[in-house]
């Protein structure tokens, strides 16, 4: 070391040669780049967001508080007043006293309006959700059997099944010419018509996010360690108590996340109640495309408001309770697994098998009956006997199709075509606000709520957004710039898939041994080189998972992609299925199990090219 | 160019260029200071490492030499200019972590080159020369195609140290490099850790709670406590003549008194009226180059080695070999041993304080112990 040379104390003076000068200029010209790499990638992705989520959504969302140029808040007054929409709550805020409204809360006919509706059925949704998947959790936790690792990777596909494919595998199980009537009928029983009740919407959300709760519990549940519950036992604590003061406390905020994704994702669900409720049911999300579609904007953008508010409540609260109780387990020695073959015959072993056996049969019926009756209904035709009638029907509609009209080709090949471009958007931008937020710094959960929001907002308000910011175009500088439906689709996509890469990526990077990261560095590899080099290929599986993550949300894509297809040549799978269903279920079902074999197929490209996944 | 002045309790002083200096350093966390005004110099090519109980701060003080922290208030220099927004990769440093950090998806050959990367190898070697170059230092030659998990920990850390030293770094930092290996490796460890710090000359800063460690591989040593080096100096002073109270207690066993100074008997020994006991003990206080020299109705604190303390029997014909000096004894009972294999760990109890002593015979029952005045140290003088 001698430090003479006033340059800063790099050790380039002792590598520097009489000829290396260019080089070395060279050389500091890359570092520099490097080193603001992350910046430049940041700006990037608040420049991307801000493009095609938060300008295109306030756009929307401003029409609440300004009417013909003027700003007010009456339109807001009227929603939050209007007992349709907020039932008896709505003459609190008109200013009557609370006990009058407490009394009709209280009395059986009270009415709870359409936001206190959406709650309502995103709590029973939650809790079927809950009940659903904590048996789950428990036999993939706590048991060991053949089959055990597929059926935990399973648990991933009811959440990124097409939410429209699973509605018209409900609608085969559980309408009135469904599985479940053909089966009651068999058993000679009265048939049952569950279509529209609030019950098949509940079941098809369990169906959906029980196995979220199912996933996360699971991972919670491994991650205790068999040692602190071996401590509790030889302190004196019985097998209950252990699992009541050790297991449970660890598990629980694991729960909690799951019940509250499962809330935030139920209060703003939209295809589910469009074809299993219809307006009868009608959510909050469903109003606001009603009337995005009778045109009025500005009631539509007020709606969203109190949606967005609420459901960004549900997930700031979660993300303050996540940042506080993470702990970091790794490396702790879990739990041993149990067979499922009980070791003795003795109340106490057989009775948790004989439950989980119950359990079983009802997710089977659950889980696997609507894709079964799917595939069915779509090889089934009226006369009840075999046929292909449907698949034909796709094909001629293919050949002789009017233009107007839903051909099955174009729909495919959009539905790829939007699915790899979105994920090739989604997944930079996903890696980058992991990296962002899983630094330690003032502020990291408004950012992380700030990343994380288009799970909170309508899919409706960022469609109707994009399709008058970007689609209609916007002046800028004289400027005037305007894409086509099929890249707002792509951005919509993109915006909707890549927080599920961020909730994939930032584990595995909070996870990582901070000393790996200062080791490179003190090697002399900036914080960019760092990511490249270090980071990202140790998360890799993660990158992958959150990269078919990214690709099955934009396939199951509909809310935002009904708003923008509006031209005949930029409709996608879900949107072709949900034209079908109107008319008929047969053809709907066909081109269900078309959307099923694709995303099936598409997944295990993914795999093969990344490797093994987990995360999320 | 800085150089080095005579620091107190410094024993070697010259003019040795100064590689690495802090000044004035405070690292504040919200309302605590994690490092609180810290002035260090460490001189090229020394071995320098920075001991203290968790919390002292130790830590933070090398991550803020390695630029993982920056100052709140204060410089660290590196030849004498300013390391300030200076980022990690640009320092020159090589730092080995408690937990190896090797790169589980790279190979170890892979692992040490890496620093390659982004400097020349020294001496105008290839990458691959280098490479197989450092293998061969930390004595592992044949591990460049291993998988790093496939290495015990104790090889792992000589990995790390590999990779460290690959660039020529100025100075290598070890932070608590041998915590996590059981004590037998560790010491074989140290040795070779030295043994290559001197081959290479590396200026070294290093960290450890192990105060038997800061002593056998130091040129130098910084007690830390509470975000400050309460003493900097050579190993032998510091167990020798500690600078406070803290510092006795910390490195090595120590009996630390407290008392009144009621009498100065002869030239260079005091009496003194120990706290807590009715006993009045005479210290030297011959050495006296650490503090200003006390006088009658002074406090002080003063210590006595264990080895310094000797045990007879109460009848004065068992226990160790010498008889206490009749100044200085003190009658005691045996409250515990711990058998250490050469001697034995007594703790006595001498009027409801505990003193400990080592001894190679079992000793049992009441006994008296003393010491010579000048194997006591006065530490502290508070002036009337």
């Amino acid at each position: 070391m001698t430090g003479v040379d006033g340059g800063r104390a790099t050790g380039d003076d002792d590598r520097a040669t009489e000829d290396g000068g260019r080089a070395d200029r060279l050389t500091r010209l890359r570092e520099g780049v490097e080193s603001h790499a992350l910046t430049a990638l940041a700006l990037l992705t608040s420049a991307a967001l801000v493009v095609a989520f938060y300008y295109p959504t306030a756009t929307v969302l401003v029409e609440a508080v300004v009417v013909d140029g003027a700003v007010t808040l009456r339109v807001f007054a009227d929603v939050l007043t209007d007992p349709f929409y907020f039932g008896e709550l709505a003459r609190l805020l008109s200013g009557e006293s609370p006990a009058a409204v407490a009394r009709s809360l209280l009395s059986p006919d009270r009415r709870l309006g359409i936001v206190g509706f959406t709650a309502y059925q995103a709590a029973l949704s939650t809790v079927a959700s809950v009940a659903l998947g904590l048996p789950a959790a428990y036999l993939l936790a706590r048991f060991e059997f053949p089959g055990r690792r597929t059926l935990r990777s399973l648990t991933i596909v009811p959440f990124v099944l097409p939410s429209i494919m699973v509605a018209v595998g409900f609608v085969a199980t559980f309408g009135e010419n469904g599985t479940l009537n053909a089966a009651l009928t068999a058993l000679g029983l009265p048939p049952v018509d569950l279509l529209f009740t609030l019950e098949a919407v509940v079941i098809a959300h369990a169906f959906y996010n029980a196995p979220l709760v199912a996933r996360v519990t699971t991972a919670a549940w491994e991650s205790v360690d068999a040692s602190a519950v071996e401590t509790a036992r030889s302190l004196g604590a019985g097998p209950v108590r252990a699992f009541v003061d050790v297991v449970a406390p660890q598990v629980y905020p694991a729960v909690l996340t799951g019940a509250a994704l499962t809330f935030v994702f139920t209060f703003g669900t939209f295809p589910i109640v469009l074809a299993l409720g219809g307006f009868e049911l009608a959510t909050v999300e469903v109003f606001v495309y009603r009337l995005v579609r009778d045109l009025s904007y500005a009631e539509a953008a007020a709606l969203a408001i109190v949606e967005l508010v609420i459901s960004l409540s549900v997930l700031l609260a979660y993300l303050r309770y996540e940042a506080r109780s993470s702990t970091n387990t790794r490396g702790a020695r879990p739990l041993p697994r149990r067979s499922l073959i009980p070791p003795a015959p003795t109340l106490r072993e057989l009775l948790p098998r004989a439950g989980l056996a119950a359990y079983v049969a009802v997710a089977g019926v659950i889980f696997v009956a609507p894709i079964a009756s799917m595939i069915l209904a779509s090889v089934t035709g009226g006369d009840g006997a075999l046929t292909l009638d449907h698949y034909r029907f796709l094909i001629e509609r293919q050949q002789t199709g009017a233009a107007f009209q839903v051909r099955p080709w174009p729909a495919i090949r959009n539905s790829l075509a939007f699915a790899a471009a979105a994920t090739l958007l989604a997944l930079p931008m996903g890696v980058v606000v992991a990296v962002l937020t899983t630094r330690r710094y003032r502020g990291r959960t408004l950012v992380d709520a700030a990343a994380m929001a288009p799970l909170a907002v309508s899919g409706i308000i960022v469609g109707l957004g994009l399709l008058r910011g970007l689609v209609f175009g916007v002046e800028v500088a004289g400027w005037r710039i305007a894409a086509n439906g099929a890249v707002a689709i792509v951005v919509a996509h993109a915006v909707s898939g890549y927080p599920f890469v961020v909730r994939t990526v930032s584990p595995g990077l909070s996870g990582l041994d901070r000393s790996l990261v200062e080791s490179a560095r003190a090697l002399g590899a900036s914080r960019a080189r760092v990511i490249r080099d270090v980071e990202l290929p140790l998360v890799w599986p993660a990158v992958v998972a959150g990269a078919a993550f990214a690709f099955a949300i934009s396939i199951g894509e509909f809310t935002s992609t009904v708003v923008l297809a509006t031209g005949a040549d930029a409709y996608t799978m879900p949107v072709a299925i949900e034209r079908f269903i109107g008319r008929r279920l047969g053809p709907a079902t066909a081109m269900g199990v078309v959307l099923l074999v694709v995303t099936g197929l598409s997944f295990v490209v993914i795999e093969r090219l990344g490797g093994d996944h987990r995360g999320l | 160019m800085t150089t080095v002045g005579s620091e107190r309790g410094t024993e070697v002083a010259g003019d040795v260029p100064v590689t690495v200096e802090l000044d004035g350093v405070t690292k504040r966390y919200g309302e605590t200071a994690a490092v609180d005004d810290v002035s260090l110099r460490v001189r090229e090519g020394e071995f320098f490492t920075l001991v203290g109980p968790s919390g002292c701060g130790k830590t933070t003080t090398l991550r803020l030499i390695a630029g993982f922290e920056e100052p709140t208030r204060g410089t660290v220099r590196f030849g004498g200019e300013s390391m300030a927004g200076v980022p990690p990769e640009d320092r020159d440093v090589g730092v080995v972590f408690q937990s190896y950090a090797l790169f589980p998806h790279m190979t170890v050959g892979e692992n040490v080159a890496y620093g390659l990367n982004f400097a020349e190898p020294p001496g105008g070697m290839t990458r691959d020369e280098r490479v197989a170059e450092l293998l061969e230092l930390v004595d592992l030659p044949d591990a460049a195609d291993r998988e790093p998990e496939s290495l015990s920990g104790g090889q792992q850390q000589r990995i790390a140290m590999a990779r460290a030293l690959a660039p020529g770094p100025d100075v290598l930092l070890l932070d608590e490099p041998m915590s996590a290996l059981d004590a037998r490796l560790r010491e074989r460890l140290r040795a070779q850790v030295k043994e290559i710090q001197s081959e290479l000359g590396i200026t070294t800063i290093y960290v450890t709670h192990d105060q038997e460690e800061a002593l056998a591989v130091s040129d130098r040593v910084a007690v830390m406590n509470d975000g400050t080096p309460e003493q900097v100096a050579a190993p032998r002073t510091v167990y020798r003549e500690p600078a406070t109270r803290f510092v006795a207690a910390f490195v090595g066993d120590n009996n630390v008194f407290a008392g009144e100074v009621i009498d100065a008997p002869a030239a260079g020994e005091l009496a003194v009226d120990v706290d807590g006991g009715d006993a009045t003990l005479r210290v030297g206080v011959g050495d006296g180059r650490d503090v200003d020299s006390p006088s009658v109705g002074d406090r002080i604190s003063f210590c006595v080695r264990p080895e310094n303390l000797r045990v007879a029997g109460a009848d004065g014909n068992s226990g160790d070999d010498a008889a206490p000096a009749g100044e200085n004894a003190l009658s005691a009972t045996v409250a515990s041993a711990e058998f250490l294999g050469e001697t034995t760990r007594v703790t006595l109890d001498w009027e409801n304080r505990d003193l400990v002593v080592r001894v190679v015979d079992p000793i049992d029952g009441a006994v008296a112990v003393g010491f010579d005045p000048e194997d006591a140290h006065v530490i502290e003088v508070k002036n009337r």
